[in-house]
């Protein structure tokens, strides 16, 4: 799991931005922070400080957001969560295919921010050597065994319904893209073809979900992926 | 197409007209020989009253003026009908035998030759230099009139200020008749002075509007038996009209030299028809231009603007709802949660002018990908979850739901103004019902409130945009843009939208039909499974 103490790097061109920020992160425990109001500042920061965790507006000032992502992208495989003004969905699946581990649309809920700064550093630090079981929810996936125990009872699953799973919960609280998911489970030209993906999803759902109508482990980011809720949110009332 | 007239040349044509034809002849043949004549006659006259002092000399260098005098000022004929005279008189008054054409003396004979000689000479290179002269004047006149033609078409801004130049110029350097058939839509036929225009080629006028491409005829009127040409004047869309003009009937070479005039001033007028066109297209592309930016500064600059204050509104008011202080104190929660509520409720205001920018700008260009309509409903459920709190949400899916073909994002944004606008217009506590269900190929999505309902008044200007109903300006608030948007996004999906209601207080129902998603083959489902 991650440190005691994670440092997390803002950088945001916004003052007031920057102010709930940090409160919201210093708020929460566990993170000190750091604030860089330019893309040069930050990336200067990134070099020399090696933050554990970067939060990235995309509207900065002297140089694209994205350009930033990918220049630090070259060099460290720090966790990046992007804060955008962006609802663009095609916008949204770049970011993440260049590196972002996830995103949040301006405004947020701290909340939702930390829960997916703390899903980008689980990732970051998980190592060979600590528990390979994820949980979400009432899910627990064995990830070395291949088990998934549902209410503590075993459930059987097909091979792509795991291979889906297994996707997922490597990235226990992120979002995932439908072309990683679909690299990642079908093989040749079926890869393209979200159709499938969007059966398998259903079929999962039929058997984790308690109400598959209303998914709540396995939910839909409208027009770029899946993400596996690492516990229950208060989903129906944002 | 309905051609009607307008103007006709003025000028002097009318009076050229006017004139008959052995008038006409007499002036222009038999006046400058009588003239020639008469001039020699006065020389002779002249010459004989010198005569009776003392011998003249000199008599075939006098009978020289006439003929200089007929060749410069009426051309070569005269000029030989002078000379011819002048050896005539000389011989018959002043060469023996006197009173006789008689010669007896071989010196007078070879006098005479030499006069008539010299004397034909003259008059061609007088009347060379007098053609020399009035081409000189007319080229003069024509480079005038050109001169304020292209003066006049560079202040042309539409097609009949060109029209009206074109028609002046004509007929201050030809002199004649010009006549141009609009073609145009309004069918009010102007019966302008047009006598002088003959039927045909009124008729052969209407016939080149009607059939496009034709760009030239030649008529000739057997009446007056002059020549009308016919050019269509036109830009590379569109024939504005077209433009008759008499060229004459005189002879075959200054029909033609008329004609090559007449072309050259069209040619250039057709030019100022593509600088027009030129002119209003970019006149047009610089509005284009402006609303572009306006919309471009609403969607960027402004936008950000707008929503990075809000941004850290909702973001301070997240982590003041966190603190202990504020979470374990009631009145306080409130208010941060009431801070969270209006922040949210401005996001979404903006979102939906932005939304409305995009479908005004007609720019809403769907990114189709398959997705399953419960996730989409869920979507919509879950955005707009604040504006449906005071409200019973029912949902029911139909078992084997098809996946549907569509714009997941835009689905999901008509969907939630549909769900606001039945939480909007129905009692809080009241119960809207979603239902999902499979229907010949497509999904169909209806949204069933409890509400005010809408009169058959009110569903006709439904889905324009900015509607609002009079009933509830004053009660509920709102932009009216939601329907239009939310049936803009569906149309833009191959969707439908429809709206029932069995009228004021009966509740409404809006069903959205979305393209099912067709299974590329049998085995995706196994495939996707096994």
């Amino acid at each position: 799991m991650s440190k005691s103490t994670n440092l997390v790097l803002l950088i945001d061109d916004e003052p007031k931005i920057r102010r709930f920020l940090r409160a919201g992160f210093e708020l929460h425990g566990g993170f000190t922070v750091q604030e860089a109001e330019n893309a040069a500042e930050g990336l200067r920061t990134a070099t020399f400080n090696a933050p554990d965790l970067i939060i990235l507006d995309l509207a900065l000032p002297d140089r694209r957001g994205s350009e930033v992502l990918e220049l630090i992208r070259s060099w460290s495989n720090v966790p990046i969560i992007v804060l955008s003004v962006e609802s663009n969905e095609e916008e949204k699946v770049r970011l993440l295919e260049l590196g972002a581990d996830d995103y949040v649309v301006k405004p947020f809920g701290i909340a939702e921010l930390i829960a997916r700064s703390h899903a980008a550093l689980r990732r970051y630090f998980k190592s060979a050597d600590e528990n390979p079981v994820v949980t979400a929810g009432p899910l627990s996936i064995d990830l070395v065994n291949r088990t998934v125990l549902l209410n503590n009872a075993q459930i059987k699953l097909t091979r792509k319904q795991y291979r889906l799973l297994h996707v997922l919960a490597t990235h226990v609280g992120l979002v995932v893209t439908h072309d990683k998911l679909l690299e990642e489970i079908w093989t040749g030209n079926v890869r393209k073809n979200i159709q499938y993906l969007r059966i398998l999803v259903r079929d999962l759902r039929q058997i984790i979900e308690a109400d598959p109508n209303h998914p709540r482990l396995l939910v839909t980011e409208s027009g770029v992926g899946y993400r596996l809720q690492s516990r229950f949110e208060d989903v129906s009332i944002g | 197409m309905q051609s009607h007239f307008a103007g006709i040349g003025t000028g002097n044509a009318p009076q050229l007209n006017q004139e008959l034809p052995w008038h006409r002849f007499l002036l222009t043949n038999v006046l400058p020989l009588t003239m020639s004549l008469l001039c020699v006659g006065v020389a002779t006259g002249g010459l004989l009253l010198i005569d009776r002092f003392f011998p003249a000399n000199l008599v075939p260098i006098v009978y020289l003026i006439p003929v200089i005098i007929a060749a410069t000022r009426w051309g070569t004929w005269p000029a030989v009908t002078a000379a011819v005279g002048g050896a005539a008189a000389a011989d018959f008054f002043f060469f023996p035998p006197f009173y006789s054409f008689r010669l007896d003396d071989p010196q007078a004979v070879i006098d005479l030759f030499l006069f008539l000689f010299v004397a034909l000479i003259s008059s061609d290179l007088a009347s060379r230099l007098r053609q020399e002269t009035e081409t000189l004047r007319q080229r003069e006149h024509e480079i005038q009139y050109l001169y304020e033609f292209s003066r006049r078409l560079a202040a042309c801004f539409t097609v009949s200020d060109l029209i009206a130049a074109i028609q002046n110029y004509l007929s201050g350097t030809l002199g004649r008749h010009t006549a141009f058939f609009f073609a145009s839509l309004e069918r009010n036929f102007q019966p302008e002075p047009m006598g002088a225009v003959p039927e045909t080629v009124r008729r052969s006028a209407a016939a080149m509007m009607d059939k496009a491409g034709l760009g030239a005829d030649t008529i000739t009127d057997e009446a007056t038996k002059s020549v009308w040409l016919l050019r269509a004047v036109s830009s590379e869309d569109a024939t504005h009209g077209v433009i008759a003009v008499n060229v004459g009937g005189d002879s075959r070479a200054a029909v033609e030299t008329r004609t090559r005039h007449v072309e050259a001033i069209l040619a250039e007028a057709s030019l100022t028809i593509q600088r027009l066109d030129i002119g209003g297209a970019m006149e047009e592309a610089a509005l284009r231009l402006k609303d572009q930016m306006l919309r471009d500064a609403f969607y960027g600059d402004l936008s950000h603007e707008l929503r990075s204050p809000l941004a850290a509104i909702r973001g301070s008011a997240s982590v003041l709802e966190t603190m202990p202080a504020v979470r374990n104190q009631e009145r306080a929660h409130s208010l941060v949660e009431a801070v969270t509520f209006e922040a949210e409720r401005l996001d979404g205001f903006i979102a939906n002018l932005l939304n409305a920018t995009r479908v005004s700008a007609s720019d809403v260009r769907p990114h189709i990908e398959c997705a399953d309509p419960r996730d989409v409903i869920n979507a919509a459920i879950r955005r707009r979850a604040r504006q449906l709190a005071a409200h019973t949400i029912e949902i029911s899916f139909a078992d084997e739901l098809p996946l549907i073909d569509v714009d997941s994002a835009l689905v999901e944004e008509a969907c939630g103004q549909i769900l606001e606008n039945a939480a909007k217009y129905s009692p809080s506590g009241s119960t809207i019902s979603i239902g999902i269900r499979a229907e010949q190929g497509r999904v169909v999505v209806s949204i069933t409130d409890q509400g005010v309902g809408i009169t058959p008044d009110e569903r006709q200007q439904l889905g324009l945009r900015s509607f609002r109903s009079q009933r509830h300006d004053a009660t509920i608030p709102g932009s009216g843009l939601g329907f239009w948007i939310a049936s803009t996004f569906v149309k833009a999906n191959d969707g439908t939208i429809d709206i029932v209601s069995r009228g004021q207080g009966q509740g409404t129902t809006v069903s959205i039909a979305l393209p099912a998603a067709e299974i590329e083959d049998d085995e995706s489902a196994s495939r996707a499974n096994e």
